[in-house]
């Protein structure tokens, strides 16, 4: 690939000395608070009013309960230590300049035009155009992009960073008693992941060195007894199931991927990239338990499809082209792939109405596509439902199936069709003539 | 050498232990494939292993509102719903409850729950799987086909020549005194029997011939074969079948044969009702177009409530449809277009007699569940230290929680388990941590995990972007 070479950095510190948000919406807040305080003092209360209102919390889901007015002092702390990371970024792509002891802020043309460009053309537009000053600064995304299309041979594009909870494998939490208990879900666990490097990456490894590592690790930092029969705090249940969680994910993105850079900048990076519709990055993927982050963009320095869209140029003459497929070229196609993945997706699960975050979800991956793609394409698709101009027949709702609970939305927010919220959607594809009158 | 002399090199040692001898077990009782299948022999697929205090609210439900409720109560419930409150689907236990049901119906023709009220017969539907039950003729051809193979038309033979005879023959009653209700029904349904016993099929015929009942049917109805020729005049089943298969083409005669003449057949033979359980019935809309739905329950509505048929005069039919959660939104539309909705809401804003929600087992299902099945495989006279052994309680909850307490998982569970506990000698008893050491194995078995990321399925956009252009 032409493109690695130029990429390998010797130096990743840029990767790494990212600032610790996941939300662009902050930098929007930032500017528009900005526009209308000078003093920091005010900006910052105009900040947190505004992260109240667009539910921006610190990890990289929204919230969905709104904050309290009463702000604890821990709480407090946290808010102005990312109301500084965002004020530092913001200062470091020019957007904003401060008096020398920072009392007070102003806006600079940069930012002025970027705030406008939000008002006028929406969140998508402003991402891209700070994906510019991202790019130009770090070279980040290169580095991503380029890494998650070479990353697994087997699934061009595809890296899957599994992760499985006890109870997944069947382990309730009240049967783990001794350290025993957590060998026998580490065994389970190690068999799971090795099944999956080979299923989804297609090469053979064995763990058992490296669970013995992590097992070592947890002993001596005093998580769990030595003596396996021993029991162990249970208030560090969680504690010690993250460590797993963190161990495996690492050893992932590390030794199998080589990717050069810690998880948590992976992560800030990829779900950044998620919001300007270049990198795809889900927890939830049906049937697939952990991480999968694929890319919705190609570097190079020309591109045949009408279906990619210019956004970067770099100073050595290759592109970064945006995949955003054209609806009158593509519609056949995304009807089909729905349909497809109805279909799977009903055989799994059994019943007729399924969640439609899942059917997005097969559907993005298959096609490439972005969630706003995903849900311009299911309107226009919806539409033509209602019309009768198709061959199938459509039924979205915005009921819940029972055995979902309010938290996985949280995470997963409803998808907007046709300017309705819904959750979960049936098809009907009988086809022949009599039945169309 | 010939083939007849020589012997097999391996043969059983007759003291070989038994595989699940030392839980004191006969078999595994567990069904490997636990789907209920009425036609096999193996009493623990087809339904025949059934502890009935797992759905006993259900059941009572229905004996209620429908079993105790008199037939000729022009208000009682002809249609119900019973509705699965599970959104996992199969294997929650609706066939094997129906089956049960339907056995239990049949047992005394509902005579003993209506307090003599009521004599009902119950039939067993199941739509095809493949969706060629589209229309409601193709729904009327399977639910003939559950008739014939319900007996139903041969115990109507017997009973109204059994009527008959006793009017015509003084001591019939001595002649049939030893006979129990099987060899009755047989030996009415053999014509040798009668040529036999100096019985003259003729004079029975006509005797029959009498029914009020009778007399609206078309002189071609089966039961008239031979009447107005000199051919035999013994009925038998076959004669129904082929009548029906082939004189009856069209789908509307079809529909008329069965709820209009065999209903007067059946009121001659003495029924007053008739349960029509038809399980899977999403089988049906699940593959119809919305079209298809409407015509589907609007023809229902006719054969049941206010059409011209026999069977909606007289409310002879009680049907009661088995649907998945989720079928109620899927016919909505239909049933409300068709005006089913007003009659018999599938979707009612209180709760209402005609609709059993049949409910989720609980760990003392599954304690129920598994101990019915292995006393049916006990080994006679042997004690065990408690009724679910090999199982220890926990054991049952911790499979419980795995297979998400759906009946059908449960019991292909267990099925493993008691498999894996056999090999070896070591294993004692069946506990939670004998379980938790088998899950991979468990895992592997289990269907629910199809991996739906393959490959060549996602687009490779390196690939996307420098393809040439597809000519239009």
């Amino acid at each position: 690939m032409q493109n690695e070479s130029a990429t390998e950095l010797t130096d990743i510190s840029p990767i790494q000395s990212v600032k610790k948000f996941y939300f662009l919406d902050y930098i929007y807040i930032l500017l528009d608070s900005v526009s209308r305080h000078s003093k920091t003092q005010d900006v910052f209360m105009s900040f947190l009013e505004l992260k109240r209102l667009y539910r921006l919390g610190e990890s990289k889901y929204k919230k969905l309960t709104v904050d309290t007015e009463n702000v604890t002092d821990g709480r407090f702390r946290r808010y102005l230590y990312t109301f500084d990371q965002v004020l530092d970024e913001a200062s470091d792509y020019g957007l904003i300049e401060s008096s020398d002891d920072w009392t007070t802020i102003r806006l600079t043309g940069k930012g002025e035009e970027l705030l406008q460009l939000y008002k006028r053309k929406g969140s998508i537009s402003f991402n891209e155009a700070l994906f510019k000053f991202m790019e130009d600064k770090y070279v980040a995304f290169r580095y991503v992009i380029t890494k998650l299309h070479s990353a697994n041979k087997n699934l061009p594009g595809l890296l899957f960073l599994p992760s499985y909870s006890p109870r997944q494998l069947g382990f309730e939490r009240k049967i783990f008693r001794t350290t025993d208990d957590f060998i026998d879900y580490s065994m389970s666990l190690v068999r799971r992941l090795e099944n999956d490097i080979e299923q989804y990456i297609g090469i053979r490894r064995k763990l058992s060195t490296e669970n013995a590592k992590l097992l070592k690790r947890l002993t001596t930092a005093g998580l769990l007894p030595s003596d396996r029969n021993s029991s162990f705090d249970p208030a560090k249940y969680n504690i010690i199931t993250k460590r797993f969680r963190d161990f495996w994910m690492s050893f992932f993105l590390n030794r199998i991927y080589h990717y050069r850079a810690s998880m948590p900048s992976f992560d800030i990076w990829t779900y950044r990239g998620k919001q300007i519709g270049i990198i795809h990055a889900t927890e939830f993927h049906p049937n697939f338990s952990g991480k999968i982050v694929y890319p919705l963009s190609v570097i190079t320095n020309s591109v045949q499809s009408k279906d990619f869209t210019k956004l970067y140029t770099y100073k050595d003459g290759n592109i970064l082209f945006v995949h955003k497929p054209r609806w009158s070229e593509n519609q056949e196609k995304f009807v089909e792939t729905i349909v497809k993945a109805y279909y799977d997706l009903r055989r799994v699960y059994r019943s007729y109405f399924i969640n439609l975050a899942a059917l997005r979800e097969i559907v993005c991956l298959n096609m490439k596509i972005s969630e706003k793609v995903f849900e311009d394409f299911m309107s226009r698709t919806y539409r033509l439902n209602l019309a009768g101009k198709l061959q199938i027949r459509i039924s979205l709702e915005v009921d819940k199936l029972p055995e979902e609970t309010n938290a996985m939305y949280l995470k997963r927010e409803p998808i907007m069709v046709d300017k309705k919220y819904r959750n979960i959607i049936a098809i009907d594809a009988t086809k022949g003539g009599e039945d169309h009158e | 050498m010939s083939k007849l002399t020589r012997k097999p090199s391996q043969i059983q040692r007759p003291d070989a232990l038994a595989r699940f001898q030392k839980f004191y077990l006969t078999d595994n009782p567990f069904p490997a494939e636990p789907y209920v299948n009425q036609d096999s022999v193996d009493k623990r697929v087809n339904g025949g292993i059934y502890e009935t205090e797992i759905h006993k609210a259900e059941f009572q439900q229905i004996t209620n509102n429908f079993l105790k409720k008199s037939q000729s109560d022009p208000n009682h419930l002809r249609l119900g719903y019973i509705i699965d409150e599970s959104y996992i689907g199969r294997g929650n236990g609706k066939s094997a409850f129906l089956v049960n049901l339907k056995q239990i119906i049949d047992q005394e023709y509902c005579l003993d729950f209506s307090e003599g009220k009521n004599k009902c017969f119950a039939v067993y539907v199941s739509p095809e799987a493949g969706g060629r039950t589209k229309t409601f003729p193709a729904f009327v051809d399977i639910l003939f086909n559950s008739i014939v193979k319900s007996d139903i038309i041969k115990n109507c033979l017997a009973m109204l020549r059994l009527d008959a005879m006793k009017r015509i023959y003084e001591n019939f009653d001595e002649v049939i005194k030893s006979m129990d209700d099987e060899d009755l029904v047989n030996n009415l349904n053999t014509e040798e029997w009668f040529v036999k016993n100096h019985f003259d099929i003729a004079t029975i015929a006509e005797e029959i011939y009498g029914n009020s009942f009778l007399q609206q049917l078309p002189s071609e109805f089966p039961l008239f074969q031979g009447r107005s020729s000199f051919m035999s005049r013994f009925v038998s089943t076959t004669h129904f079948i082929d009548y029906y298969r082939n004189t009856l083409k069209k789908s509307a005669d079809r529909i008329n044969f069965v709820f209009s003449n065999l209903v007067d057949f059946y009121l001659s033979a003495g029924f007053n009702g008739a349960y029509i359980l038809v399980d899977d019935f999403e089988r049906i809309p699940d593959f119809q177009s919305e079209r298809q739905k409407r015509d589907f329950a609007l023809q229902l509505r006719s054969c049941l409530f206010d059409g011209s048929y026999s069977s909606a005069r007289t409310g002879f039919y009680d049907f009661m449809l088995v649907l998945h959660a989720g079928v109620p939104r899927l016919v909505a539309d239909a049933w409300s277009l068709s005006g089913m909705e007003h009659r018999v809401p599938m979707l009612p804003k209180i709760s209402s007699n005609h609709i059993i929600r049949f409910e989720k087992l609980s760990k003392k299902h599954a304690i129920l569940l598994l101990r019915k099945y292995l006393s049916e495989y006990r080994i006679e006279g042997s004690k065990p230290d408690y009724p679910l052994f090999p199982f220890t309680e926990d054991a049952v909850q911790r499979i419980g929680e795995l297979s998400e307490y759906n009946a059908a998982r449960i019991l292909k569970m267990a099925n493993e388990l008691l498999e894996k506990a056999a090999e070896s000698e070591d294993v004692k008893s069946i506990n939670p941590s004998f379980i938790n050491k088998s899950l991979d194995m468990l895992e592997e078995d289990s269907s629910a995990r199809v991996p739906i990321i393959k490959k060549g399925e996602a687009l490779d956009l390196q690939k996307k972007a420098k393809a040439k252009r597809a000519k239009k």
